[in-house]
């Protein structure tokens, strides 16, 4: 099918949504962003959970998708990608994907094209704002926009760790992947030990933060073709996981958080959903600390407050006018739970040896 | 008041920031701006929200001394004293 065939209407479109991945302790988004959909009132279409492992509990959440289908991991690059979507393709519907982990935009970025020719709708920044908002590269987005940025370098050698006081590095610092992960460690024993879990789990380059004290302040949004904000929604986290991971929050509306996203959106060109994630310092400065270009894991927010983005995303990509939204509504908390998810054995097996169940049992 | 972990330096009211704070009927004030949230007891409840109708410090410290059995100098110097403990802690 091509983009010409697709409707129009996107209240009918079957939508694929990946990052179904719900650890307690930090849950992908993608879970999120289907339950915005699935409470849209105008909403009647379909949504397909794409995942990369069987036990992702967002596969089998027969509340949240009607169908669920595995992914090659990124890391075997987009020919594979794009020859399980062909496949995925042949047994279903797929109108338009939504994006919701770090480690696969790249892949998707450079699909744009054959996506479009599969007639899938996708909104994602270009390769070089994906590049240049990247965690290594935030000193110098930092400098381009006169955004404050925690001070950031990347380590090669673990001896940086014992000498690094001599360098004006103390501790303590945040030690994070490019990708993802980030702790916050007080010697150089913790240090070597963070950066050894990070590069088990996702790998090289390892980076070094300076530390912020203060408090963490996080703004999600929707870019237009043109890089214009729309429908922000921020929150304050509450309550953190011991990663750092926001467990519950508050909605607020910070004048200069936005006027921060609204100018690195500018100078990016984005296109599509984001995170902008922030420090208030001590200090009473406003520090950029990361710049994701997918929606959070806390985006049902959107949906409480009045503001349901992945609506709005949808909006765009079928070239619709969007909606007036209302002021996003401050004083709403947030606060995440686990739940147990029973699964059948078949349903298990099926997803774990052929990447895929059609359907929830009878 | 909650402790809201601020420094205790001086600070004046920003009616602005005043009229967007919401409050409960059990005395929860929420900071919208900051995320910010403390407590208050009665009394400090009758006062803020006084406060947020516009109504002047001088006035609310009369408005005291006809709810609670207190000296006009007492309440002017709980206005006085809750004033600065709210604007510490809307940063």
């Amino acid at each position: 099918m091509t983009s010409e065939q697709r409707s129009n209407n996107w209240r009918t479109w079957t939508i694929a949504i990946t990052g179904m991945g719900a650890r307690a302790d930090n849950p992908a988004p993608g879970l999120a962003v289907a339950r915005c959909l699935r409470q849209h009132p105008e909403f009647r279409g379909r949504l397909i959970a794409l995942s990369y492992d069987a036990l992702d509990a967002g596969l089998y959440d027969d509340h949240a998708c009607d169908e669920a289908y595995l992914l090659p991991y990124p890391s075997l690059g987009e020919a594979a990608l794009l020859e399980r979507l062909h496949e995925i393709k042949s047994k279903v519907t797929v109108d338009a994907i939504v994006p919701c982990l770090d480690a696969e935009l790249d892949n998707l970025q450079r699909l744009q094209p054959a996506l479009a020719e599969l007639g899938i709708a996708s909104l994602l920044p270009d390769r070089k704002t994906l590049t240049t908002r990247s965690k290594e590269n935030l000193p110098a987005l930092g400098a381009a926009t006169g955004v404050a940025t925690p001070a950031t370098r990347i380590v090669n050698d673990m001896g940086f760790f014992d000498t690094c006081h001599q360098m004006g590095w103390s501790y303590p610092l945040v030690i994070k992947g490019r990708v993802y992960g980030a702790h916050v460690v007080r010697n150089a024993n913790e240090a070597k030990t963070a950066c050894w879990r990070i590069a088990q789990q996702w790998g090289y380059p390892i980076l070094v933060q300076r530390f912020i004290p203060g408090h963490e302040v996080n703004l999600t949004a929707v870019c237009d073709g043109e890089s214009t904000l729309l429908g922000a929604v921020m929150m304050r986290k509450r309550g953190t996981t011991d990663q750092g991971k926001a467990w519950s929050g508050i909605t607020i509306a910070d004048q200069e958080l936005l006027e921060m996203a609204e100018t690195l959106t500018r100078h990016l060109s984005w296109r599509g959903p984001l995170e902008v994630e922030a420090l208030r310092g001590e200090d009473g400065k406003l520090y950029l600390v990361e710049l994701n270009p997918r929606f959070p894991s806390w985006i049902y927010m959107s949906h409480a407050v009045g503001r349901n983005l992945p609506a709005l995303l949808m909006h765009l990509l079928a070239r619709e006018q969007c909606p007036a939204l209302p002021a996003a509504k401050t004083g709403t908390l947030f606060i995440r739970h686990a739940r147990d998810l029973a699964v059948d054995f078949e349903r298990w097996a099926a997803m774990a040896t052929t990447g895929n169940h059609a359907s929830p049992p009878a | 008041m909650a402790d809201s972990g601020l420094s205790p330096s001086r600070k004046s009211l920003d009616p602005g920031r005043l009229e967007h704070l919401a409050v409960s009927r059990t005395g929860l004030v929420f900071d919208p701006v900051s995320g910010l949230s403390f407590t208050v007891n009665t009394t400090g409840l009758t006062i803020l929200e006084l406060l947020q109708s516009g109504v002047s410090t001088e006035e609310v410290a009369h408005r005291l001394t006809e709810i609670y059995a207190v000296t006009l100098e007492s309440a002017t110097a709980a206005v006085a004293g809750f004033s600065q403990q709210l604007a510490q802690s809307i940063p």
